[in-house]
């Protein structure tokens, strides 16, 4: 770049040279015309960066290291994992037709009421076993309890304490309680109980290796709570503040019973296959509607809106 | 080659390197969470307007439109080129504003309806927004993004830096039927201004 400029300057300098010269050939020449004539040069002032980086790249620096002697030891990209809870609910219950809508004084009823746990044997042994490891573990109480967890981990949910949250309740069932509800207020409140929660189910089953026993214990509650969830901007999404439900419940309750410091926690709930619809929510939803082929029309009148089938579920 | 090699700066070189390809060995769980983030949209403030969280209206409040904020960045094109087309969906309806960027020819037209479209899916499915079509366009702007350099030969050894431009979309949807322009005529105006002149007030006079 600057190399053409001074070319042409030299060039210039030297025709010059020759006229004078020969202007100056009858004068005396008394100090010679130096050769190189100090030229302001453009300075580049801004290099951008893709031109310093050509050539950068190096060979292989790990085989230059190994040719060099120098041993690194072997790097274990490992990361330790505590499972804590279990990924489902093992040979869960199945509550029997009809629960809690019958009247208590029918003979109906009063069967029941009267249904006791000692009826399943596999119950009884995971009881047992249960019971090795915690020593005060009592089918009553337990039941209590595990109503008292539910009603805190429902008021955590709706203050939103993560730390809380996460000793009642178990990895499992964390994101299904908060999936999509963090930006949302939820209001809730447990107004009272119908009947006092029962255990019904229990079962110990282990994951991994043989030892290591979980143990999942179904308690039956029935209560009336109030739920009105807000959205964003704080309109109503779904429920009322005012008017209290009844509901039926199954929950699973799980604790890890090898280690020391488990603690029993919600682990999921179980929504019976003849459990009544919920409400629907306030605003419309757009159903997809069936794939056309091109050229086929879609027929709004006789088409019916496929209704999902009735399976038990676990939420 | 060779000079490069000098014992610990070799050594320095070769462990920053497996530094740099193994982020596991440094600070453990902390590190590995900044794998995948973008240097670009850490915490940018639109995209954060949309994590507000108003508390719940009492059942005599007037319903709170829901405001949706989307973006779209480094999009290769040029802000002031991408202004035009912002400035012509403002105000519209999300269907009209949709419609006229699908028949524009430029190029920002294709992405601007692809933010349109995307911010409207989030709306339905995020904000809960009841119709899609309830939507209007309350704020659309264009934004500079970060530019890279490039040389520019031109004759004479002279040289000019060259920008590759990128640009950013910011648009903002809200709930509801889009806002009734004012037509003021000029008659309008004529007489604001005769009124203006009309009530000018006269101090330290007879």
């Amino acid at each position: 770049m600057a190399m053409p400029m001074r070319r042409t300057l030299l060039t210039l300098h030297r025709a010059t040279q020759s006229n004078l010269k020969n202007a100056e050939a009858s004068l005396d020449v008394l100090h010679p015309i130096p050769l190189l004539l100090p030229v302001r040069t453009k300075k580049r002032y801004f290099i951008p960066p893709a031109v310093g980086l050509k050539g950068k790249s190096e060979e292989n620096p790990e085989a230059k290291a190994r040719a060099a002697g120098i041993v690194f030891r072997q790097q274990y990209l490992e990361r330790p994992i505590n499972i804590a809870c279990t990924a489902g609910i093992f040979d869960p219950y199945i509550p029997p037709e009809g629960d809690a809508r019958l009247s208590t004084l029918s003979k109906e009823g009063l069967k029941q009421r009267t249904e006791q746990i000692r009826q399943s044997a596999a119950s009884q042994l995971a009881i047992r076993k249960i019971k090795e490891h915690d020593s005060e573990f009592k089918t009553k109480d337990f039941a209590e309890r595990a109503q008292e967890i539910f009603i805190e981990a429902h008021n955590a949910l709706t203050q939103f304490n993560k730390e809380k949250l996460h000793s009642l309740v178990t990895e499992r069932c964390y994101p299904e309680m908060t999936r999509g509800n963090r930006y949302k207020t939820i209001r809730w409140r447990f107004v009272e109980s119908l009947e006092p929660p029962r255990v019904v189910h229990a079962r110990c089953p282990d994951m991994v290796t043989k030892g290591n026993l979980y143990g999942q214990v179904t308690v039956r509650m029935h209560s009336k709570q109030t739920l009105a969830i807000y959205d964003r901007f704080g309109r109503l999404m779904l429920g009322s503040e005012e008017h209290s439900k009844d509901v039926l419940e199954y929950l699973v309750i799980e604790r890890h019973l090898i280690n020391p410091y488990g603690r029993w926690r919600l682990h999921g709930k179980i929504v019976p296959s003849w459990a009544p619809a919920k409400d629907p929510i306030i605003k419309t939803v757009i159903i997809p509607g069936p794939e056309l082929k091109p050229g086929q029309e879609f027929d709004a009148l006789n088409y019916e809106v496929p209704k999902p089938v009735a399976v038990q579920w676990y939420k | 080659m060779a000079t490069a090699m000098t014992g610990r700066g070799f050594i320095g070189s070769i462990y920053g390197l497996l530094q740099t390809r193994l982020p596991v060995l440094g600070g453990g769980p902390l590190q590995l969470s900044c794998l995948h983030t973008s240097s670009l949209l850490e915490s940018k403030s639109w995209e954060r307007r949309n994590l507000k969280v108003y508390p719940p209206q009492l059942p005599d409040e007037p319903r709170r439109p829901a405001e949706i904020h989307h973006s779209r960045r480094q999009i290769k094109y040029s802000k002031d080129k991408l202004w035009y087309l912002a400035k012509m969906i403002r105000g519209m309806s999300v269907d009209e504003a949709i419609a006229q960027l699908e028949f524009n020819d430029k190029k920002g037209a294709k992405i601007m309806k692809e933010v349109l479209l995307e911010a409207q899916e989030m709306a339905v499915k995020n904000h809960n927004v009841e119709y899609k079509s309830n939507l209007y366009v309350a704020e659309s702007y264009s934004g500079k993004g970060k530019y890279l350099k490039r040389i520019r030969y031109h004759g004479r050894g002279m040289f000019g830096i060259m920008d590759k431009v990128y640009c950013h979309y910011f648009v903002k949807l809200v709930e509801g039927s889009p806002p009734r322009k004012e037509e003021r005529t000029s008659l309008d105006q004529a007489k604001e201004y005769i009124q203006s002149l009309k009530s000018r007030t006269i101090i330290h006079s007879l």
